[in-house]
């Protein structure tokens, strides 16, 4: 079970700064950047906040900057030293890569005393330390634990301001130093000077080159030291950079942003189509080298853009760019609406049929009204919604909202069934009835909403605390500077500048929750067919029976409540029944969330049901579920049905998913699956599907369209694709119903 | 549920006067037995479908590539599989209507196939009705091998049929299906004279019917551009595993690898 696991990253912190461990050479001189960045914080440690980050700045920029490299169009490659300041990409404000200087040490003991200077310089000075150091003893026991990816816990606290997404537009229309007047009084003043400096030091870097590319790059550079940008490249290359030094990797509308530079280039003849798809491949392949993961959103489309004729011509440009590059980044993503150019549409069904799953399609008509409620803002705002990473949406540059809650909902229900007892810790985490105390239903749904509420509530107050500590670190100069509010208010934009400041708690195990309580349901309170404590039981067993089977190969057989649990009806299949045990979840968790805003002094908090590995990583400590998940096993993901257990096709899939409130929320996913035959002959046929989702309230769509390896995946684990149709010859079939030789005929035809 | 568990006989639940299937009541005009609905089916018809698989079939072609299909009851694999359940019009049309949007955007709508979906002739010709009532686009994939009558009787309910053409010659066509096609060619020429829509499907079967013959005959009907289309489809031989699973020797023919030869 562990194999496939294994190949899961359990994390992405200090996936930068390991590059340092390569060599002697090259660790010595990245302790001497870290020793730098460590000298000028220590010097201005008692100044104010935006001194000291002034002060950081001066040492990471540009030494962080890496030259560009052949074929790049564009200046700003990064790479993260051992200690530093960044909102996310390596860790929380000033961050400590204590992992890799630790790993350093062993690995070139005759460094050791430097690094362990280092180490205890920060020890308690980095912000995440900082923010946890802050925690009343009370929530420090609702949240003992920031491990995550290795302990069992219903929740965690995470690091980071997630998710801001920048006014580019401000940007480009001001240059800088139009941007450097602005910001002159505030404590963002830094900002241009600091970006003005990695402009020069690229341009001396680039200009030394004698091939054209090098040249370009430099000539670049020297038109935007000050004026704003005037061509596409030149807009591109200031928001790139700026985008760097901000360390934001999830750009927002860049349509609306770029497109009007886009348009005029072209329709002055200053770039021919092809030319501006170089450049625009060229930013999608450093966007790539940026982060490789979850990030790099380029939102296009979609209502309420200041140019949308503009914009849309750079949302057809980036499609193109998806579909010429194939690559897993930027997350193309785009809004849809029923009035939109009818050729966006048809570009992106061309690049998901081929294969590259981008765009991810959003449905504003859906969407705007219901983050309207949800974050309880005008439409105009809404409007503005900007998925990031995973699937969260943030107010475009109008608001804050980083996630940094984590909880598993069925290790909610797990600890609810043992007395508020986590039987993979043994830590009691509340004080509640044992299950033999439980003896309706309804007892069961209390007791799993009280675990659930507490901890729901604790989240919100370490998301407080968290932007009280950030605030009280640093201004974030680069991002305030482009948040709507913040120079007004000369406040930075995590301590209150933001016009909206708002937090968000990732959800998991959503639909398995709701599949085991409707069997606990319907098993144990309607028919009778097991006890509470006898469930559990199995339940704590994995579904094996104490005996060994058959006495040989220590083989431990199943036990037969596994089939039962399975058979009771799974969300995603359009089964009314089992599908309002989803909304009654939904409804709840999504709840919970929105009660804590008002308390905690949030402009909303909201829960996030997005997908990433979290669902994989908890189930690892998560045990068997009444709906048939064994132990261990990886969660179902987003908002989706368990793999495997939607078995009635796409329109019962979708008309589940759009049975789930999205006016509560701020932000779900949903991935899908579907043979290439979707996406050529029978195209009408999917965009009818789509369609008619979004007209039925379906908020959003990840497309993959299946290949051999799918269907070998599926010949593997047939329990995970049942939702895999493939064609044979004059019908369609459901892939895991066939034989395994047939099933292998199939596999040979789809050689091709 | 009928339950009638594991028959292997490859017999067929016979058909008396009233065109029921006499098996214990397994089927009338209010419930029948249904093999799978499946939703959003892509080939049984224009746009997305919900393709209702009615069991029973009163033919035995050798390239079958649905034989848990052909009995009116329902079945039990040695897999374990259940083949078949009892449904009532009623509760076939909940699933159905559930996906109303989708056929209104794609223009699409029910079908009913099988088996032969009018070998439970009351149950199927009232789902005909039921959808009809409730403004579905109707198709009935049929093999045509029933009496003309009854099929008068559904024109009126279906929009489109799918309907099977196999072989030209009575002496082929009683060899490879068990039937020699003469009712078969009857009733096309009846549906024809009464102006219904006929998409017409013609498997090609390596050594049956894979030859310039039969391809004359299909383009031969294809010139008179009575038919919606003319579609050949390929053979493949994928009910094999199925016959295995149901306990079942698959017929030996040239399309097939026969068992125990390879």
């Amino acid at each position: 079970m562990a194999t496939h696991h294994d190949s899961v990253p359990d994390t992405i912190s200090e996936l930068h700064p390991a590059w340092a461990l390569a060599s002697a050479d090259r660790l010595s001189s990245a302790l001497d950047y870290a020793e730098a960045f460590t000298a000028a914080y220590a010097a201005s440690e008692n100044g104010s906040a935006a001194a000291r980050e002034a002060a950081a700045l001066r040492v990471q920029f540009p030494a962080i900057l890496l030259p560009p490299e052949e074929g790049d169009r564009f200046a700003g490659r990064v790479r993260y030293g051992l200690v530093g300041f960044s909102p996310e990409p390596v860790g929380l404000g000033y961050y400590c890569a204590r992992d890799a200087l630790t790993r350093a040490g062993e690995r070139y003991p005759h460094e050791g005393d430097r690094i362990h200077a280092l180490l205890a310089f920060w020890e308690e000075r980095t912000t995440d330390r900082r923010t946890r150091a802050a925690f009343p003893d009370d929530l420090a026991g609702l949240l003992p634990s920031d491990a995550w990816t290795q302990e069992s816990g219903v929740a965690f606290p995470l690091y980071r301001m997630a998710g801001t997404t920048l006014d580019y537009r401000r940007l480009l229309r001001l240059g800088l130093d139009g941007l450097e007047e602005l910001t002159a009084e505030t404590p963002f003043s830094h900002v241009v000077p600091t970006l003005r400096r990695s402009l020069e030091w690229y341009r001396a870097a680039a200009g030394g080159h004698t091939d054209p590319a090098g040249a370009a790059i430099a000539d670049t550079i020297a038109a935007i030291l000050h004026a704003p940008p005037a061509t596409y490249r030149q807009a591109i290359q200031l928001f790139w950079l700026y985008a760097l030094h901000a360390g934001t990797w999830n750009y927002g509308r860049l349509d609306d942003a770029l497109g009007p530079f886009l348009a005029a280039d072209l329709d002055d003849g200053r770039l021919t189509e092809e030319e501006a798809l170089d450049l625009t491949v060229s930013l999608w392949r450093l966007m790539q080298a940026y982060d490789n993961q979850f990030n790099n959103r380029v939102i296009v489309g979609g209502i309420g853009r200041s140019n949308p004729v503009a914009a849309d011509r750079f949302a057809l440009m980036a499609i193109e760019a998806t579909r010429r590059l194939r690559g897993n980044q930027p997350q193309l993503s785009l809004r849809c609406s029923a009035d939109q150019d009818r050729r966006l549409w048809e570009r992106a069904m061309d690049a998901i049929g081929e294969g590259t799953t981008f765009p991810i399609l959003y449905n504003d008509d859906v969407n705007v009204p219901a983050v309207a409620r949800a974050f309880g803002v005008e439409e105009s705002i809404a409007a503005e919604y900007t998925p990031f990473g995973c699937g969260e949406y943030v107010l475009g540059p109008h608001s804050e909202g980083s996630p940094n809650g984590v909880i598993n909902l069925m290790k909610a229900l797990e600890v609810a069934l043992h007395g508020g007892v986590d039987p993979w810790s043994g830590r009691r985490v509340a004080a509640l009835p044992e299950a033999t105390e439980l003896t309706s239903f309804e007892a069961v749904w209390d007791v799993y909403c009280t675990v659930v509420d507490m901890h729901v509530a604790a989240l919100a107050r370490h998301q407080m605390i968290e932007y009280e500590v950030v605030a009280a670190e640093a201004p974030f100069g680069f991002i305030s500077a482009l948040t709507a509010g913040c120079i007004e208010h000369g406040t930075g934009a995590f301590a209150g500048g933001a016009e909206h400041r708002g937090g968000t708690i990732e959800t998991y195990g959503n639909t398995n929750t709701a599949d085991s309580l409707h069997a606990i349901d319907e098993l144990v309170f309607s028919r009778g067919v097991v006890s509470l404590p006898e469930l559990v039981r199995v339940l704590d067993a994995d579904f094996q029976l104490d005996h060994e089977a058959g006495g040989s190969g220590g083989q431990r057989e199943t036990h037969p409540l596994l089939n039962a649990c399975l058979a009771v009806a799974k969300y995603g299949n359009d089964d009314d029944v089992a599908d309002r045990m989803a909304q009654r979840v939904h409804a709840q968790v999504c709840g919970a969330a929105r009660e804590q805003a008002p308390r905690v002094g949030l402009d909303s908090y909201l829960v996030v049901i997005i997908n990433n590995w979290a669902n994989t990583i908890l189930g690892r400590r998560t045990g068997a579920g009444a709906d048939g998940r064994r132990a261990g096993a990886p969660m179902a993901n987003g908002n989706n049905p368990t793999p495997g257990m939607d078995r009635t096709g796409p329109t019962a899939v979708l008309n589940s998913l759009a049975k789930l409130d999205p006016t509560v929320h701020a932000g779900a996913v949903q991935n899908m699956k579907f043979s290439r035959e979707w996406f050529g002959g029978m195209r009408a046929k999917m965009d009818a599907l789509l369609k008619t989702y979004f007209r039925s309230g379906g908020t959003q769509a990840m497309i993959t369209v299946v290949d051999r390896g799918d269907l070998e995946a599926a010949m593997r684990e047939p329990e995970k694709w049942g939702h895999l149709m493939v064609r044979v010859g004059g019908f369609s079939v459901r892939f895991v119903d066939l034989p395994p030789a047939a099933q292998q005929e199939i596999l040979q035809r789809t050689l091709y | 549920m009928a339950g009638a568990g594991n028959r292997t006989d490859g017999t067929v639940g016979m058909t008396d006067d009233d065109g029921m299937i006499d098996e214990a009541g397994a089927t009338s005009e209010t419930s029948g037995i249904v093999l799978d609905i499946q939703r959003a089916a892509l080939h049984d018809g224009q746009g997305l479908r919900a393709t209702v698989f009615l069991k029973g079939c009163p033919l035995r072609c050798a390239w079958c590539h649905n034989p848990e299909s052909q009995a009116a009851y329902p079945e039990t694999g040695a897999s374990g599989k259940i083949y078949g359940a009892s449904m009532s019009v009623a509760a076939v049309m909940v699933v159905v209507e559930r996906d109303r949007g989708y056929y209104d955007a794609s223009g699409g709508g029910v079908t009913l196939s099988g088996g032969e979906p009018t070998q439970q002739f009351g149950f199927c010709r009232e789902l005909l009705r039921a959808a009809r009532r409730a403004g579905i686009h109707t198709c009935l994939d049929t093999c045509g091998e029933l009496p003309t009558s009854r099929l008068i009787e559904l024109v009126p309910l279906v929009d489109l049929f799918l309907f099977d053409i196999k072989l030209a010659d009575a002496e082929g066509h009683r060899r490879w299906t068990g039937v020699d096609g003469t009712l078969i060619r009857r009733n096309l020429d009846e549906l024809l004279r009464r102006g219904a829509a006929v998409h017409l499907r013609a498997p090609i079967v390596p050594g049956v019917n894979d030859d310039p013959v039969h391809d004359r005959f299909l383009r031969d009907l294809e010139a008179t551009g009575q038919f919606v289309a003319v579609e050949r489809m390929p053979y493949h031989d994928i009910g094999r595993s199925k016959y295995e699973d149901l306990g079942r020797q698959p017929p030996a023919f040239d399309g097939f690898l026969r068992p125990g030869v390879d």
